[in-house]
């Protein structure tokens, strides 16, 4: 069989993270990529799983999240940049305590969803992208999450939320603090 | 085979082959944007779409496989409109700013646009818009041309296994981007300006400067740089070099470059070049002609071959220059003056090195195609790193292993750290123990064939590592256990030595092991060559112990065909270390330096300082003023490598032609200058051009003798030249300290008392070859400075950061120098490179010479570092 980076998992080199400080997180992460690693064939199949469990320890991917990722796994770095660049459910950026994923495509656009949009740019100040003042939301304008038939439809966090309208998505958004 | 009709036309083609590569075969061109041969297809551009009867949609050629009674067409009206289309979806972002545009010209975009149409596009929203970036040294990335046919990210990865660059974000606004998503801070071999197909990764060296019709000239040539002997070529503009180019799928390097090669050529043109002879009048070098340096050279020369015999006068070749020149300076030493006093810096490691492998397996062993090591499924390395050392060979090993070779590096991986199943990184000295066991290892799985009992008797001889001999190598036993099965069930193996396993140990017992690893296994043998013809001027008989062609010196006569007899001396030459030890104590007087620069390149800098100033006559020849330079009595200029046509040989022994690609400034290349030297000392021949002098050394030597100067012109003479092979080898050989192991210290967590000592060990730097690349400033735009490279645990114990500055203290001297923490650097060592002119590696170092192979061994090495 033909040999592939990062299907064996990190190799000989990845000895030392250089950032002290950073150490504990990288132990952390290092403990769960090894669970993981028990979970998938090649170790370059834990990549995204690996990456989550990264976002979820340092709270957004910045460059020493990715390093750790990418020596922890095998995958070169800017190969791991751009597997999280291309995908929105990674945060690129520190982000708000919660983050909304707004669906704005065909369906959910035709049920009003660009209504929601003004709604949230009205009520909080939020647009695409952008965090409010007290970090208690972050705005991510999504392509289709999988929900036409229940549409318009939002992630916040974790939590899907479907049937969105200008009277019901306050109430929802207000249980996230 | 399978028969199918492309327009109409029959084709026959391989069952595997693609439409495009069947449609090629016979002339006919489908236009491609992402397709590169050499990388798996991609389909990604949609350029190559055809037409195949019964199939109901287009078809993209690059991926589709032939088939019996296919029917292809390539050019239709459907397939103009497609091409016009996919043309026009890939303008609609493109900013067609080809005026700025230093692609213009080579552009496939640019040439597809005109020739199919789709420029006028009917999209009214705007372009995307991405800043230029030209924060990096080398290469300039706009992304707004990009076309995102993942060429360069393909290249990267798949051939040059850097993996440095990726496709980042989603959809139209994709972009290709390096880690930090600014400076590249990868190896910068610029393969990815090769193949990118549009302006949007270009080289920021020729920025703006150039056309691509400003080109008056192009040659093909080899590069000079190390013994890989990579085919590039120069395109030239009057007499300055435009760029390095290579063709892709030519040469041993198959169209790859290293950051070197591409990158680093602009020291010929560097205003450092020497201009004139200079002659020391008053203890001052002033400029002179030709004419007065050259008498003066042969006056002393006479004169001290008079008083001291000619065994008084030495030589030192170069691994830089031709085979050429180096014979000339062979010649002129051995056959006009009569002494077998000469040597070159290959003497540190390559030499002695070649000497014993070839010793034991015979002269064939070393000859090896580098091409092969591809092909090969399992390599084992031990003695440096040669995707630094040897990059373009570095890469070959790693395109082995993602083919599914195994990989098993002794030492430090570098490069290869991402290509290796396991570790075998030892501590520092302890390297023999790990290549003891695997030995054993190898010889209870594969048995002893008897081919050779000489190398049985000593392998038997080994002793079996105990137990804590195995823990203080730091190296786990399960991995050298894996390391022996990986070894052993190998069809096709190649052992790869680079020049550290001699620098320290004992050189000898290290080699031997080595050795023992590829006689067990049966492996090809390569020597990594840090210079561009060690191997050649070995076999132009630049060493004392053998004349051209490698047959050891006999007091005799050569004869020539025009019946000219040469006599080869009878005194036993002096080799490196002996010449300087003979210019101290007074028994050498004069010393012709070509192309080297011993006082820069050899450790004891003091020593050879002394011993360079003690000559009665120094003469260098070289391109700069170096160190050595300013101590000679006579200093000539040189060519530099593009400026000279001669022959080279490169590591595997492949001889490679070497094209000028403008004439020498000062008007006389080395052998010519050499040439008169030796025609005032007597010498009857006269020498046209550099073929003239080749065909006198196939004369000479027994292993060129079949060679023609026109089939190396084409394309290269492979090892043994068509001669017949002389096979030699079996030799019995020494092994020093054969049944002993590094001694364990007790107290091997080294450092828990002050004071800590480590080791200084040299840097072998991808980036720098020594005394040329520090004249490039392309080179030094990236790595511009000395550093003292420190693994993080040491750091750590130390109390160092990045960037401390901190003073180097060994026996031989000190300096100041800042810290980078480097986790490649092994535990319980520091290294520095031999490049810069104020903190220099060898004027750190002492070195003594291995009694068995006459190699150097690094002495006074231990270092105090002190934070300033």
């Amino acid at each position: 069989m033909d040999n592939t980076i990062g299907a064996a998992g990190g190799a000989a080199t990845g000895v030392a993270a250089t950032d002290m400080a950073a150490g504990d997180k990288s132990r952390r992460l290092k403990d769960k990529i090894k669970v993981l690693k028990k979970l998938y064939p090649h170790t370059r199949s834990v990549l995204l799983p690996a990456l989550y469990a990264a976002q979820e320890l340092y709270g957004w991917l910045g460059e020493d999240a990715l390093e750790a990722v990418s020596r922890l796994t095998g995958v070169p770095s800017a190969e791991v940049k751009g597997v999280v660049t291309f995908y929105s459910l990674y945060k690129t950026r520190p982000m708000g305590r919660n983050v909304i994923y707004l669906c704005t495509n065909v369906a959910c656009f035709i049920m009003g969803a660009n209504t929601l949009e003004e709604f949230l740019e009205k009520t909080y100040g939020l647009s695409h992208g952008e965090t409010t003042a007290d970090g208690r939301f972050s705005l991510v304008i999504m392509e289709c999450i999988g929900a036409c038939d229940k549409a318009p439809a939002m992630l916040v966090n974790d939590d899907c939320h479907f049937n969105l309208t200008i009277d019901n998505i306050k109430a929802i958004l207000d249980n996230y603090k | 085979m399978v028969k199918l009709t492309i327009n109409g036309q029959e084709v026959e083609a391989g069952r595997d082959s693609s439409i495009l590569d069947a449609a090629k075969s016979v002339g006919i061109i489908i236009p491609t944007l992402c397709h590169l041969k050499g990388l798996e297809p991609y389909g990604g551009c949609r350029m190559c779409l055809v037409e195949i009867e019964r199939v109901s949609r287009l078809q993209t050629a690059c991926t589709t496989k032939v088939n019996e009674g296919m029917a292809v067409f390539t050019e239709t009206e459907q397939i103009n409109k497609a091409r016009r289309a996919m043309l026009e979806f890939l303008l609609i972002n493109h900013p067609l700013d080809c005026p700025v545009c230093d692609k213009a010209g080579e552009c496939l975009l640019q040439d597809y646009a005109a020739r199919f149409g789709g420029s006028e596009g009917r999209f009214a929203e705007g372009k995307r818009t991405h800043p230029e970036n030209v924060n990096d040294p080398f290469i300039v990335r706009n992304m707004q041309r990009c076309i995102l046919c993942a060429r360069c990210t393909r290249m990267c990865g798949e051939a040059q296994g850097a993996y440095a660059i990726a496709v980042t974000g989603r959809g139209a606004h994709s972009f290709v981007e390096p880690f930090s998503g600014d400076k590249y801070n990868c190896e910068y071999c610029g393969n990815c300006l090769t193949v990118c197909p549009v302006g949007a990764i270009m080289s920021r060296l020729h920025r703006h400067s150039y056309r691509p019709w400003y080109v008056e000239k192009e040659v093909e040539t080899v590069c000079g740089f190390c013994g890989v002997g990579c085919t590039t070529h120069l395109q030239m503009r009057a007499a300055t070099i435009i760029r390095t180019l290579p063709k892709l799928g030519t040469g041993v390097n198959k169209g790859l470059l290293c950051v070197r090669g591409r990158f680093g050529y602009d020291y010929v043109e560097s205003e450092g070049r020497l201009k004139t002879p200079m002659i020391r009048v008053n203890g001052v070098l002033e400029p002179a002609s030709w004419e007065k340096a050259l008498a003066y050279i042969t006056t002393h020369l006479k004169d001290i071959k008079l008083k001291h015999t000619s065994k008084a006068i030495g030589a030192l070749a170069s691994g830089m220059c031709s085979n050429e020149d180096n014979y000339m300076l062979q010649k002129l030493i051995r056959f006009v003056i009569g002494s077998n006093n000469i040597d070159s810096t290959a003497r540190l490691y390559y030499a002695p090195a070649k000497a014993y492998i070839e010793k034991i397996f015979g002269a064939a062993a070393t000859a090896n195609a580098i091409s092969d090591i591809e092909k090969s499924d399992g390599i084992f390395v031990a003695g440096g790193d040669p995707t630094a050392i040897n990059p373009v060979l570095g890469v070959q090993i790693r395109a082995a292993w993602r083919r599914g070779a195994k990989v098993v590096v002794s030492g430090q991986p570098g490069g290869l750290g991402n290509f290796i199943n396991y570790d075998l990184n030892s501590v520092p000295r302890h390297e023999e123990t790990v290549l003891n066991t695997i030995v054993i290892g190898l010889a209870e799985m594969k048995g002893y064939s008897g081919k050779n009992s000489y190398i049985e008797t000593k392998i038997k001889a080994l002793r079996v590592p105990c137990e804590p001999e195995l823990r203080a190598t730091g190296v786990l036993l399960e991995n050298m256990e894996e390391a022996v099965d990986d070894l052993s069930g190998l069809k096709n193996p190649v052992v790869v030595i680079g020049p550290a396993l001699l620098q320290s140990g004992i050189p000898s017992k290290n080699l031997f092991l080595v050795a023992a690893i590829a006689y067990l296994i049966d492996a090809r043998v390569y020597l990594l060559s840090r210079k561009a013809n060690y191997r050649g001027l070995i076999d132009m008989g630049c060493v004392p112990e053998s004349i051209p062609g490698g047959l050891p010196v006999r007091p005799g006569q050569l004869r020539l065909k025009n019946g000219v007899a040469m006599s080869v001396p009878s005194e036993k030459g002096m080799n490196l270390f002996e010449m300087i030890e003979g210019a101290c104590n007074g028994s050498l007087k004069a010393l012709y330096v070509m192309g080297e620069n011993p006082i820069f390149n050899l450790p004891d800098r003091e020593k050879t300082e002394k011993a360079m100033s003690s000559l009665d006559l120094l003469v260098v020849q070289d391109i700069f003023m170096t160190e050595t330079a300013r101590h000679a009595h006579v200093v000539l200029p040189a060519a530099a490598w593009s400026e000279k046509d001669g022959t080279m040989t490169n590591l595997g022994g492949r001889i490679q032609f070497l094209r000028k690609g403008s004439d020498v400034p000062t008007g006389r290349s080395e052998w010519r200058v050499i040439a008169e030297i030796a025609r005032a000392l007597g010498m009857s021949e006269t020498y046209a051009d550099s073929k003239e002098v080749w065909e006198e050394m196939t004369q000479v030597s027994v292993l060129h003798s079949a060679s023609e100067y026109e089939d190396i012109k084409k394309g290269g003479l492979m090892w043994p030249y068509g001669s017949v092979q002389f096979q030699g080898g079996a030799e019995d050989f020494g092994v020093e300290g054969l049944e002993i192991l590094p001694a364990v210290h007790h107290h091997s967590s080294q450092c828990s008392t002050e004071p800590c000592k480590l080791s200084l060990l040299p840097e072998r730097s991808l980036f720098h070859s020594g005394s040329t690349t520090r004249k490039s400033k392309a080179i030094l735009s990236v790595s511009p400075e000395p550093y003292l490279a420190i693994n993080p645990i040491e750091a750590g114990r130390l109390g160092l950061r990045n960037d401390d500055t901190v003073r180097v203290k060994t026996a031989k001297g000190s300096a100041v120098v800042t810290v980078k923490i480097v986790i490649d650097c092994p535990e319980g060592t520091v290294m520095l490179s031999n490049t810069f002119e104020k903190v220099n590696f060898n004027a750190l170092t002492g070195y003594s010479v291995d009694p068995v192979l006459g190699c150097m061994v690094l002495t006074d090495n231990e270092v105090n570092i002190e934070k300033l």
